[in-house]
């Protein structure tokens, strides 16, 4: 009594009767096969792996008597007749040696298919008589035969023997075409040249490696560097097509950067990605992305060319095509332009959009001009994907990469 | 598969440094002794014990002129003009009386068995010639009529230990250090390469190193202690001038081995004397109470395995490597070996680099041999090395492959 009043604790017996529900239940769940101790063990969690089932392994002991003889043996991998004994027990059966068959020519045989220019009789039996010592192991019959002779000119000499004789045994030849030896002939070439690609990625040593990777990324950087260089000189390309690079500009500027300070890299990173390599396109293609730059170089190049009545068309119907979203894009880029404005969307958002806009500054601004761009339009493709009609805004939300 | 432990066969291991002798399947050996004899000349001594010439005593073997000690408690009790002989040079089997000494010790003493009721399992040098193995067979089968017998390559049981069939062992023993691939079971002769870089030649190392700082390794027998006041203890010398100068040097070595294995570990990094020069020095108290400061020594010892020259800067040491430039590096040779073999299976012996021998149960080793290797191996080929836990046991753990193999002829 005086306890409970030290601790605190409540006099009534509310909390005694909860905690008798309480086991019953933890008993009941608990799964049939192990003690509840060893349950309890795991947390009361169902194990990952299946439980062995007690009554399996109660029932394997209890199983007839093991009894225990001293017994002799022989081994049928032995030629000779020797006798060793042992303890056998009436659980396990003894386990056969495995051979592997070789094939057995006779001298007529020989002489009649076999006889080779770069193979002596001798040779050709010696190298018998170590397939079948050590079982085909090439590499260790390579080790020991007497004279120099590669694995792969012994396996070919092997397969090549094996393969004449089982076809020159058989009835008809139609017996032994499903035999694998007939089937995959033994290539000898294809072998030594496999051999030699693998000695080659072998004989890198990670030193190589390294230094590999170092050359790598330092020309990385001078064509990088040299990019760069090349961008400024070509700004003055866009003249003509101002309008739509602009709002290119502010889309990209609303997606990506804070508004106010950045839009002169981002044009100058959208002419880069207007001066991007094939290799660049030919992935993006691949992508199924519509690149709306690409669009842009297009009528950039019809544009600069010789204005034509055919050129101004295609010029027009590019621009039809951008029209629908330069709209869209126009109207939405007004909004997010000036972020007090948003209508219909909880302030949070813009905010987060923000947010999240300049911690990718700093990685954006890192990376190369081409990669930067690659990741826009990747973006933008997208964007044009989800035309949502319910808000346009929508398009402009930070996207993870 | 019948096992060697179901026909209680028995393993042999006679090494350069000690000799393994026990059943098979069993996790250690049951007897491990030195493998060096003490002799005495029997023609120059008026020695008492000739009268015991004919006794029951197995360990001592009256062959015409020697009379031969086996076994440590034998050879730990010094005695008047008795040498000490190794029977093995160079990893070969030189004097075949000396060998069946051992056997003898072995099997008769120390396991107490009668070799004619259990089929014998010995553990030969991957470098070992076909005229030995001719001599063994024969002693085996005449003068112990052994049932069945069988020669295996050491590297080939330590593969089998380890439970894999394909793997490169490396063997640091007493003697000489051995890298020898094997394949699927059989040792790939044309790519075996030895160093007579052993454990020996790092105790020697050690002892040249600390008579060079002045301080003197008394043997056992050189000194006694006496208890001048309680717990206090005076050391006298002790003279016996009929003390063989290689019972003095064998008897320092066994305790600059001891010290060996206590203190040295393998250095992170290649020893270079500038950076170990202000490293703390580890205590080491000497049978005699001398107390004894080692510190560079430590590392620079076992560094011999990885860098073979500097055992030309341990003065007294200069000569003992005859071509010193030549010899290679432990990871050296490990590559060198792997590169001679067959580009297929370079990978998985890169994967399974087994330590073995008593030399590789040093500190560190296994970590510095690893982090050598990765640096010199191939990109793509993970590198693994593997040591077991016990020094003596390593070649004794083999189950069930072992006498499988004893029904076929010695590969």
């Amino acid at each position: 009594m005086d306890a409970k009043d030290i601790l605190g604790l409540p006099k009534h017996a509310l909390p005694v009767q909860e905690k008798k529900s309480k086991p019953p239940k933890e008993s009941q769940r608990k799964p049939d096969g192990i003690s509840r101790e060893v349950y309890a063990l795991t947390g009361g969690m169902v194990p990952l792996m299946p439980t062995i089932d007690v009554n399996q392994l109660k029932r394997k002991s209890q199983n007839d008597k093991i009894t225990w003889q001293w017994l002799p043996f022989t081994s049928s991998a032995r030629k000779d007749d020797l006798q060793l004994y042992h303890w056998l027990s009436n659980l396990f059966d003894a386990n056969a040696m495995q051979s592997v068959d070789v094939i057995k020519y006779t001298d007529e045989e020989y002489e009649k298919y076999l006889s080779d220019t770069a193979w002596t009789k001798e040779e050709t039996d010696q190298l018998f008589d170590m397939c079948e010592q050590f079982d085909l192991r090439f590499i260790v019959i390579a080790d020991r035969f007497p004279s120099t002779r590669t694995v792969e000119e012994l396996k070919h000499r092997y397969y090549s023997v094996s393969r004449t004789i089982l076809i020159a045994r058989a009835p008809s030849p139609s017996d032994v075409a499903g035999h694998p030896l007939v089937k995959d002939p033994y290539n000898e070439t294809q072998e030594k040249e496999r051999k030699r690609s693998l000695a080659l990625v072998l004989s890198h040593t990670k030193q190589q490696e390294r230094r590999d990777v170092e050359v790598l990324a330092e020309a990385k950087r001078i064509s990088v560097a040299r990019k760069t260089i090349k961008a400024p000189k070509e700004s003055e390309l866009p003249v003509i097509s101002d309008v739509p690079v602009g709002i290119d500009v502010d889309t990209f500027t609303a997606d990506t950067v804070s508004p106010s300070a950045n839009s002169q890299i981002t044009s100058s990173i959208v002419t880069n990605s207007v001066c991007e390599t094939a290799s660049v396109m030919a992935s993006l293609r691949m992508l199924h992305v519509y690149l709306r730059t690409y669009a842009l170089e297009q009528m950039v190049q019809a544009a600069s060319s010789s204005a034509g009545l055919r050129t101004i068309k295609r010029l027009e119907q590019t621009l039809q095509d951008l029209g629908f979203q330069h709209k869209e894009a126009e109207g939405s880029s007004y909004r997010d332009g000036s972020y007090s404005e948003t209508p219909g969307t909880p302030t949070k958002r813009p905010l987060r959009a923000a947010d999240l806009d300049r911690t990718f500054t700093p990685d954006s601004l890192t990376f190369g001009g081409e990669r930067f761009g690659k990741r826009d339009q990747k973006r933008k493709g997208h964007g044009r994907s989800s035309e949502a009609p319910s808000s346009p805004a929508q398009s402009k939300r930070p996207r993870k990469f | 598969m019948y096992g060697g432990d179901e026909v209680s066969a028995i393993v042999v291991d006679l090494g350069s440094h000690t000799c393994k002798a026990g059943y098979a399947g069993e996790d250690a050996p049951k007897a491990v002794f030195p493998s060096v004899v003490g002799s005495i000349d029997q023609m120059e001594v008026d020695d008492p014990d000739n009268s015991d010439k004919n006794s029951v005593s197995a360990d001592s073997k009256p062959k015409g002129k020697h009379k031969f000690y086996v076994g440590s408690q034998d050879l730990g009790f010094r005695r008047d003009h008795m040498e000490v002989l190794s029977p093995i040079k160079d990893g070969i089997v030189v004097d075949w009386d000396m060998v069946e000494s051992i056997w003898d010790h072995a099997l008769r003493k120390c396991l107490l068995i009668d070799p004619k009721e259990h089929p014998m399992l010995l553990a030969e040098s991957c470098s070992n010639t076909q005229h030995h193995r001719e001599k063994a067979a024969e002693i085996m089968f005449e003068k112990y009529q052994v049932p069945a017998l069988f020669l295996a390559k050491n590297a080939v049981l330590t593969s089998f230990a380890s439970g894999r069939a394909t793997s490169l062992v490396v063997d640091s023993g007493g003697g000489s250090t051995t890298v020898a691939p094997v394949h699927d079971g059989y040792v790939i002769q044309k790519a075996v390469s030895t160093s007579p870089i052993g454990g020996e030649l790092l105790t020697d190392c050690l002892l040249k190193s600390l008579e060079q700082k002045g301080i003197a390794i008394k043997p056992r027998y050189a000194f006694k202690r006496k208890e001048i006041r309680p717990g206090e203890f005076q050391t006298v010398d002790l003279d016996f001038p009929n003390t063989t100068e290689s019972y003095k040097l064998y008897s320092q070595r066994v305790i600059a081995s001891d010290i060996k294995e206590c203190v040295c570990r393998a250095p992170d990094t290649p020893y270079d004397e500038t950076s170990y020069s202000n490293i703390p020095m580890t205590p080491y108290e000497l049978p005699d109470g001398q107390t004894i400061e080692i510190g560079a020594d430590r590392f620079k010892i076992p560094d011999v395995l990885f860098n073979p020259s500097l055992v030309q800067t341990i003065p007294g040491m200069e000569s003992s490597l005859e071509t010193a430039s030549t010899i290679r590096g432990l990871p050296q040779m490990v590559i060198d070996s792997i590169n001679k073999c067959d580009v297929d299976i370079r990978r998985e012996l890169y994967s399974s680099i087994l330590l073995a021998g008593g030399t590789s149960s040093m500190q560190q080793l296994k970590e510095r041999l690893e982090k050598d290797l990765l640096e010199e191996s191939p990109q793509s080929a993970r590198v693994k090395v593997l040591a077991s836990g016990n020094a003596t046991e390593r070649r004794f753990r083999y189950e069930e492959h072992g006498a499988s193999y004893i029904q076929r002829k010695c590969p």
